[in-house]
């Protein structure tokens, strides 16, 4: 530590008070989760993960976590290019509400998914609920029924107590980590590059996979690993609308509450782990993607 | 106030940015720590201030005598204007300026009708008199600059201590306003110690100037015996152009440098005297009152010249003649300092 | 940087120019963006609402107000069974949005301190472990709720590694403050106390502090680092104290990220669920607003799980407008930066 910034006083009380706060709020509690964990022998740690119902909990979570994070991958990177490139009406109010995944609490995330998506929801029975809507409004201009009913019914998404359902949460929860962290580097994009490529003859789908997408890819593979992260630990949300079968609809989050509650506190801190080892595993990943495209910044 | 150091040394990790600083500025002078980017000086700058700490090991920074090293730099009584200003640019100029006034203990804050009066002959001293509602962010780069000041004048501070004050100005801003500061200077006499990396700037406003290369002062001298008489090469080259020439010095093998306009053009032999030696005249560049000539000779090397434009004239020179020159005044070093 | 709660500096600017767009590229393109953003967003934010009006106006408020007989009413016994119990359900519903906001009002204040204490030790100086420091204050963000709730049950349950201590602890709660007359010698007493922290408020108190622990910190800690600290040096110059250097210099200069840090912190604590499901040991009176919601909902009533939801909703989309709103004074605070860079 150099002398020099002393001169700002503060330094001992606010890193005292930083250590000591962080300290006992966070580090003592994971410490107590790594210690719990710590008692079991290896053989009793590995039965408990590989105890039949744990796998399929942690099948499950991995399953629908990382298809929830492909969906983002294509949509995110799609929404984030159209919000950067192109203008079209409500734009603006699109782009406000892409952060609505972080504000709005996940139990209302999963409340009015599971609503919308039971048999008979708006989504879940999109076709006859269509043509129940499109009947309705040409009744009101006196036509007859436009749709025989019935002509829709294979267009609907029952997902409510389906996996399906778990991974349309895990796709909310996890929206705005791909499109927030591509945006920004779209946004610094200089389209004379572009421009450049095109002039050199090259055509746009070819512009895109050489030129831009290598630009925007740590982002992209990082905001993928955010979503994914995010998804493995989501729990609030996906209990609304999953089934919570144990062995086969229950997330690994779930397993963890459901020890818990039969206070099995060794298995449920087991299972902690595993999922705390992700979380970290995955940081630890970005943190090495984020410190190579600053090196490959510096080196270009 | 006198501001003395002695033996201040500054590193960070390896990297030594000053070495062994020695320095005496007499009560009201006006000082330039002058040299090229990471020589230093605004380091030197901000320990007299009290901003950074020289190393363990430093002699002390005395200010008239009373070793203030261990001051804080709250109550070393300086004023310190920052190259970017640091303006407080959620307050209007009248509260920059007085902020220093409010912020001193209660028994010596003065009445607000005291500070009113104080702000406002600062104010017309930095001839803003009718901008004290101004914020920062409405102000041009030379009011920010005279607000700046202002504001380290306010606590009447015992010296003052200016870094860069013109860097982040342009050309006839940076002018206007160091003549300025030199007549504020005349006005107020208190001792001042500004950074520059612009010679002309240092030479033109200071008492004294400390010419600093390497974390090193290589003279401290008045700013025309620092002209005149360059106590080094690096002072040489670092205050104008120059050129060098090989193999000329008295005292065996050395290196001697020029000044172009101490070269004079002569037409024929006989004036240029009998050190004279030939050039072929390669390249005219004419530029206002001095025409620079650029000589190649006989062994491909090129020379410049400044000629006064009458003179130019005079000799009606053209390219591709061949003519004489001859050196005025030159500075001749041993081999080992040049290179 | 994991977990970026609401990431900075996304503020669209005009479209650049560029080569113009595939008509067909851009049509394809567009369409999927909205689309997508149509079904995930808002159309479960209009359902919401949607829902929750279910019944009407009257419907909606009967869950806060459940409708009074009329005194000269002669009722069924069914009737009165059904009066009886949604009163105690409106109640559990206040009970549920009082402890959300006594939860809040405590752990908001402390993590703005804490936010404040770390953003001016880590922009401020320069030690070493400084960038380990800063990761240690993301780390809950990547934490499961769930986890976020076990750690805290296994240090401080019947059989966690302090639980002898903590299920002995007996605390009193600050909110049950109440006027007793003077009857009874000082006028003022609490009225409730607790004994043990695993399963009361200061369970769901502590596992909220962890979950929105970092927001603060992080919404301030880029800024102060951009804006260096040659404003405090110049207050410190002139011979400001540190703490007055600190709130008219830079607590001025950070105060719109402080407010984002802020809203962004009380959303959360509002809407946690998973971290405070796991320490609340399901009992009524440890209910939060998102837990009362899952208790309506795995209770058939539909309505009234939305209609507490409604609040939640109403209030994420204050906080989206919060964030557009600072955005905006930011861009326009801007150009005073110019000439203010760091060193």
């Amino acid at each position: 530590m150099s002398r020099t910034h002393r001169v700002i006083p503060g330094l001992p009380l606010t890193l005292g008070y930083t250590l000591f706060y962080l300290s006992a709020l966070v580090l003592l509690p994971l410490a107590a989760l790594a210690l719990k964990a710590g008692q079991m022998s290896a053989p009793e740690f590995f039965r408990v993960i590989t105890d039949p119902v744990v796998t399929a909990s942690l099948r499950l979570t991995f399953f629908a976590s990382t298809l929830a994070a492909l969906i983002n991958a294509v949509f995110g990177l799609i929404v984030a290019w159209s919000l950067v490139r192109y203008d079209f009406p409500l734009r603006r109010l699109f782009d406000a509400v892409i952060d609505f995944p972080f504000a709005l609490p996940t139990a209302v995330a999963g409340l009015t998914f599971a609503n919308l998506f039971l048999k008979d929801g708006w989504l879940g029975g999109f076709g006859p609920r269509l043509v129940e809507g499109v009947n309705a409004l040409a009744g009101l201009t006196g036509a007859g029924p436009l749709l025989p009913s019935g002509a829709l019914d294979w267009l609907t998404f029952p997902y409510t107590g389906q996996t399906g359902g778990i991974v349309i949460v895990l796709v909310f929860v996890g929206l705005p980590f791909v499109v927030r962290t591509v945006q920004p580097v779209l946004l610094e994009w200089d389209p004379e590059y572009e421009i450049a490529a095109r002039s050199l003859g090259a055509k746009p789908a070819t512009i895109f996979a050489r030129v831009i997408f290598p630009e925007i890819a740590p982002a992209w593979v990082s905001g993928v690993a955010l979503a994914f992260a995010r998804a493995v630990g989501e729990y609030g949300s996906v209990i609304f609308i999953a089934a919570n079968i144990p062995g086969r609809s229950q997330i690994a989050p779930l397993q963890i509450v459901t020890r818990l509650d039969d206070f099995q506190y060794a298995q449920a801190s087991a299972i902690g782990v595993v999922l705390l080892a992700i979380s970290l595993l995955i940081l630890l990943v970005i943190n090495g993607l984020e410190s190579f495209s600053r090196r490959h910044e510096r080196t270009a | 106030m006198t501001i003395e150091i002695r033996n201040i040394s500054k590193s960070y990790g390896d990297n030594k940015i000053l070495q062994n600083i020695d320095l005496k500025i007499e009560s009201g002078e006006l000082v330039a720590l002058l040299g090229p980017s990471g020589s230093g000086k605004t380091t030197l700058l901000r320990v007299i201030a009290g901003i950074e700490q020289a190393d363990e090991g430093s002699g002390p920074v005395l200010f008239d005598d009373v070793d203030v090293s261990d001051v804080d730099l709250g109550k070393r009584r300086i004023g310190f204007v920052f190259q970017h200003y640091a303006l407080f640019k959620h307050m209007n100029v009248f509260e920059n300026i007085a902020f220093g006034l409010r912020a001193k203990p209660r028994r010596e804050r003065p009445g607000e009708a005291q500070i009113r009066e104080k702000v406002q002959t600062l104010l017309d001293l930095i001839q803003l008199g009718n901008m004290a509602q101004r914020y920062p962010s409405q102000l041009s780069g030379g009011q920010r600059q005279r607000v700046a000041l202002a504001r380290a004048l306010a606590v009447e501070p015992r010296v003052l201590l200016l870094d860069e004050p013109f860097g982040a100005l342009d050309a006839t801003v940076r002018r206007e306003l160091r003549r300025w500061l030199r007549r504020l200077h005349d006005t107020i006499h208190v001792t001042t110690i500004f950074v520059t990396h612009d010679q002309e700037e240092a030479l033109e406003v200071s008492d004294r100037v400390a010419v600093m290369n390497a974390g090193r002062i290589e003279q401290y001298a008045p700013p025309q015996e620092v002209y005149e008489k360059p106590a080094s090469p690096f002072v040489f080259k670092f205050l104008g152009n120059y050129n060098l020439f090989h193999g000329r010095g008295q005292s065996g093998d050395g290196a001697a440098l020029v000044r172009p306009h101490d070269i004079v053009i002569h037409r024929d032999r006989d004036s240029a005297g009998p050190d004279a030696r030939l050039g072929l005249v390669s390249h005219i560049g004419f530029g206002g009152p001095v025409v620079k000539v650029e000589l190649e000779t006989e062994d491909k090397t090129h020379v410049d010249v400044e000629v006064t434009t009458p003179t130019f004239n005079d000799l009606a020179l053209k390219r591709g003649e061949t003519v004489w020159f001859a050196l005025r005044t030159q500075q001749e070093y041993e081999y080992d300092f040049v290179i | 940087m994991a977990g970026a709660p609401i990431a900075a500096k996304t503020a669209l600017g005009p479209i650049k120019p560029a080569p113009p767009p595939h008509p067909v590229a851009r049509t394809v393109l567009v369409t999927l963006a909205v689309s997508f953003l149509t079904i995930f967003i808002l159309v479960p934010l209009v359902n919401v609402f949607v829902q929750a009006f279910a019944k009407g106006l009257d419907g909606y408020l009967a869950v806060f107000w459940p409708p009074q007989p009329a005194p000269e009413q002669v009722l069924s016994v069914v009737q009165q069974r059904k009066l009886a119990e949604a009163a105690v359900q409106a109640g559990r519903t206040w009970h549920a949005i009082g402890l959300t906001l006594s939860v809040a009002a405590i752990v908001v204040p402390l993590n703005i301190c804490f936010g404040l204490a770390a953003a001016w030790a880590t922009t401020k100086f320069n030690f070493r472990g400084r960038a380990l420091l800063i990761s240690l204050i993301d780390l809950p963000f990547s934490v499961s709720p769930v986890v976020a709730g076990l750690v805290f049950v296994l240090l401080l349950g019947r059989n966690g590694i302090f639980g002898d201590w903590a299920t002995h602890l007996t605390w009193i709660d600050p909110f049950s403050l109440r006027w007793v007359g003077f009857e009874a010698g000082f006028p003022l007493a609490f009225e409730r106390d607790y004994s043990g922290v695993i399963f009361t408020p200061l369970a769901i108190v502590l596992a909220s502090v962890f979950v929105t622990f970092p927001f603060v910190a992080r919404s301030l800690t880029p800024l102060m680092e951009s804006q260096g600290t040659d404003e405090e040096l110049a207050a410190l110059s002139l011979g400001a104290s540190g703490w007055r250097t600190f709130f008219k210099i830079t607590v001025p200069n950070v105060k719109w990220a402080l407010l984002y840090g802020v809203i962004l912190c009380t959303a959360r604590a509002f809407g946690e669920f998973g971290a405070v499901s796991v320490v609340s040991g399901h009992v009524d009176v440890n209910d939060t607003m998102p837990l009362r919601i899952e208790k309506l909902w795995n209770e058939y009533n539909n309505q009234a799980a939305f209609t507490v939801a409604s609040v939640l909703a109403l209030l994420a989309v204050f906080t989206l407008v919060a964030k557009a709103a600072i955005e905006w004074k930011a861009a326009r605070d801007l150009p005073q930066n110019q000439g203010h860079s760091s060193q």
